[in-house]
């Protein structure tokens, strides 16, 4: 199973603050030791959503909104995707996030991922296995 | 420039209803496009929150919550990874991804950090240990 690790966003995420050299070591530590235990896929980092943007479609027509967005606890600052074999197990691997991180204020979902069996067979999901994405496990 | 395209949640995608053939065929179609362009790097879709949990740190202490949660739209229900030139571009893509029921739905467009916009906090050894973990994952999915 695979899940997706969502840290959210914060005042401090949000207004561009980038992590201190303190913060990316303990989060490499982190990281190095789900690389080690081989449950670590991807981690990334999201820039503030001032740099972002939102498309909302309505009656199927696209309407562009530049960021920043006011509700910081909706948005995301980063995620990584771990497969372990539980919920349980992730929500473990979560406990650990460093610490200092947010100041100890932090809140992170885990979500799981869908895999293509999930589906059920059809062409459009043969389709996507031959295009070669979502082929992981 | 890499962007995260996120799609937000809604009634149906945290009811756990799975998307029809009609859907699956369009977005099939949409990401052999981004593949044909070079620009899909990766691309998810998240089981309702039913199945997930929130972890809240405080402190030293670690209170889970499990799912569902209430607020379907501060929700994601998917995501795409793209490699692109600008936010434009990223939002051209945006534009044409496929709604086949009509339905209102909102998609959040985030830039992805590089290694390059840490500055001087990622220490050459720092930056090192990333790119070996990077490796070391990648190889792994």
């Amino acid at each position: 199973m695979r899940f997706m690790i969502i840290r959210k966003a914060d005042k401090s995420t949000e207004a561009g603050a980038l992590p201190s050299e303190e913060l990316i070591a303990a989060m490499g530590r982190y990281n190095e030791e789900m690389v080690r235990a081989g449950v670590m896929l991807v981690g990334e980092g999201l820039q503030a959503s001032s740099k972002g943007a939102r498309v909302k479609f309505s009656r199927g027509k696209p309407a562009v909104v530049d960021g920043p967005f006011a509700e910081t606890k909706e948005l995301i600052a980063g995620y990584s995707i771990l497969q372990v074999g539980s919920k349980e197990e992730a929500i473990e691997w979560v406990k650990r996030w460093p610490a200092i991180d947010g100041s100890g204020e932090v809140e992170i979902e885990v979500r799981q991922l869908f895999e293509l069996e999930d589906f059920g067979p059809s062409e459009a999901v043969q389709r996507m296995r031959e295009v070669g994405f979502a082929k992981r496990k | 420039m890499r962007f995260m395209i996120l799609v937000k949640a809604d009634k149906n995608s945290e009811a756990g209803v799975m998307p029809s053939t009609e859907l699956l065929a369009a977005m099939g179609k949409y990401n052999e496009e981004l593949v044909k362009a070079g620009v899909l790097l990766d691309a998810e879709g998240l089981h309702p929150s039913s199945k997930g949990a929130r972890v809240k740190f405080s402190g030293t202490k670690r209170l889970v919550v499990d799912g569902p949660f209430t607020e379907a739209k501060e929700l994601i229900a998917g995501y795409w990874l793209i490699q692109v030139k600008s936010k434009a571009e990223a939002i051209e893509w945006v534009k044409r991804v496929p709604n086949p029921t009509g339905e209102e739905s909102e998609i959040e467009i985030r830039q992805v950090f590089e290694a390059d916009d840490f500055g001087p906090a990622l220490t050459p050894e720092l930056r090192e240990q990333e790119e070996r973990l990077r490796a070391q994952a990648a190889a792994k999915r």
